[in-house]
């Protein structure tokens, strides 16, 4: 049974639409949820949770309607919707007091392990801590109550590289027993190379690939060549770059038999999103 | 809910909700337009709305496993039991206000059951007009408590301005005569006790009416609201 299963969720906004948005994630693993700036990662992740007003769809958490459960299915989840910027005079010990009064599941020893592992002081008004540690402590709440599925919006923004790579590690330690799963966006493509095992890549307000890393990764091409190979290979192109001795572009795997002149490589996330985010724009970028 | 209450007392109570309860000692004064102690109540109640929206309270509850009709309800109530605090030590004050000021109140209504029901009176408008708005659009706080000041004000206005005509104008006409006598006054017949008894037991019914379909417009306002 899926964990976390979205179907064809809707908002409509004058100026943007989330476009029967699906994708599902199964117990044990990590989502990346990736786009650009305004592609509708938030919106997704708000209009899941009802923080937004849907105009349709529907989201199951381990099989339950969340809007028809909201309570209980908000009970097994963790959010972290970026830094924590609540009640910035009150200190960090009187918003865990009264939060965890809300999860009969609290683990205080899970809690303090994370203050310690954060660095994070108890004492401290949020106004006192730092971007990142904001977001630490978001963190630190979302991970204390046993939460069988982590939503996370921009979890890694504003940490240091070191803080980054202790919270992916943290992540991977979440989901090795299996019964737990983490769906997070991000900008930061490096963090779901080292951590994603499925990608959910949303552009325009519409799912573009739900899949697991591999497969994602393994359906492009990165491609270079000479400008003589440009011309009639264009149209199969999803992206290029031009410079002075060719260019370098992003082909479908299905594709790779038309551009055997050029040299081919494997296609990395970064490049992935950044080629086909030139798609719409038919404009290639020259250097 | 027990735990939304907690939460509004320890991160959400601003001080002013406390220290403005002593406005009720506002009716020990011989000759004030009493109504005005109760805005002052309203006016908490503004400040504990507002700190909350600068705090982010309403996304933070919404995260909490708690319904959003729910994160409505909770602060409504806790809303109602300011209100009622304010309006419980109204009550030993009526008596003591008698007693230091016998002849009554030359600047407006005198402290009186009627006065307690125009308190609730008051504090359904001021309800009615702020909450509905704080959740359609929180970051108009300043806004929303101008209007529901104006309809306040209104309110004492009418109220005041009833009760001192009457006194004035009470051997002009029978109905103000009977209106000084019975409404604007420590109640100092059974006649009048009964008909003040009467006027709250109206008063607390608007209240509990009202206060009841403002939680259910700002609950169906707050569900479509996008956070």
């Amino acid at each position: 049974m899926h964990l976390l299963e979205v179907r064809d969720l809707e908002k409509r906004y004058p100026t943007f639409t989330l476009d029967k948005v699906s994708f599902s994630l199964e117990p044990g693993y990590i989502m990346g949820f990736i786009g650009r700036n305004g592609a509708g990662k938030t919106t997704t992740m708000k209009a899941m949770l009802n923080l937004i007003h849907r105009d349709g769809g529907e989201v199951f958490v381990n099989g339950r309607s969340f809007f028809e459960n909201e309570r209980a299915c908000k009970g097994e989840i963790g959010f972290v919707m970026g830094e924590f910027d609540c009640y910035k005079n009150a200190t960090l010990k009187a918003i865990t007091d009264v939060t965890r009064r809300f999860y009969p599941t609290w683990d205080q020893a899970a809690y303090e392990d994370y203050l310690r592992r954060f660095a994070l002081v108890e004492s401290k008004k949020v106004k006192e801590l730092s971007a990142g540690m904001r977001v630490k402590y978001a963190l630190a709440l979302a991970l204390s109550h046993d939460a069988r599925l982590l939503i996370l919006d921009e979890p890694t923004s504003g940490l240091d590289p070191v803080s980054r790579d202790d919270l992916l590690d943290v992540f991977r330690s979440v989901i090795e027993d299996g019964s737990r799963s983490i769906l997070f966006s991000t900008h930061i493509i490096s963090d779901l190379e080292k951590c994603a095992d499925y990608i959910t890549y949303i552009k325009g307000g519409r799912v573009l690939a739900s899949t697991d890393v591999l497969t994602f990764r393994e359906s492009y091409r990165l491609v270079s060549g000479d400008r003589e190979h440009l011309e009639v290979r264009r149209p199969k192109l999803i992206g290029c770059k031009e410079h002075a001795f060719g260019f370098t572009g992003l082909i479908r795997a299905e594709d790779e038999a038309a551009f055997r002149s050029c040299k081919i490589a494997p296609a990395d996330l970064e490049s992935i999103m950044i080629y086909t985010e030139q798609e719409d724009s038919h404009e290639t970028a020259v250097l | 809910m027990k735990q939304l209450f907690y939460k509004e007392l320890k991160l959400c109570l601003p001080v002013q909700v406390p220290l403005f309860f002593l406005f009720a000692a506002m009716l020990l004064i011989p000759a004030y337009p009493y109504l005005v102690a109760c805005f002052f109540t309203c006016n908490s109640i503004f400040y504990l709305f507002n700190q909350s929206a600068g705090n982010n309270d309403l996304l933070f509850t919404a995260l909490l496993p708690v319904s959003k009709a729910q994160v409505v309800k909770a602060r409504v109530r806790f809303t109602v039991m300011i209100e009622m605090i304010m309006f419980l030590l109204l009550v030993p004050m009526i008596f003591v206000n008698h007693r230091l000021n016998p002849q009554g109140n030359p600047a407006g209504t005198d402290g009186s059951l009627t006065f307690l029901a125009a308190v609730l009176v008051l504090f359904t408008v001021f309800n009615a007009v702020f909450i509905p708005a704080f959740y359609r659009d929180e970051t108009k706080s300043g806004k929303n408590f101008l209007i529901s000041t104006i309809a306040v004000f209104v309110w004492i206005i009418l109220w005041e301005g009833f009760m001192i005509t009457a006194a004035a104008a009470k051997d002009a006409l029978p109905f103000f005569s009977w209106a000084a006598e019975n409404l604007d006054a420590f109640p100092a017949t059974a006649q009048a006790w009964r008909t003040q008894l009467i006027a709250l037991a109206v008063g607390a019914l608007i209240y509990g009416l009202g206060t009841y379909l403002v939680s259910r417009k700002a609950v169906g306002i707050f569900e479509r609201v996008d956070l």
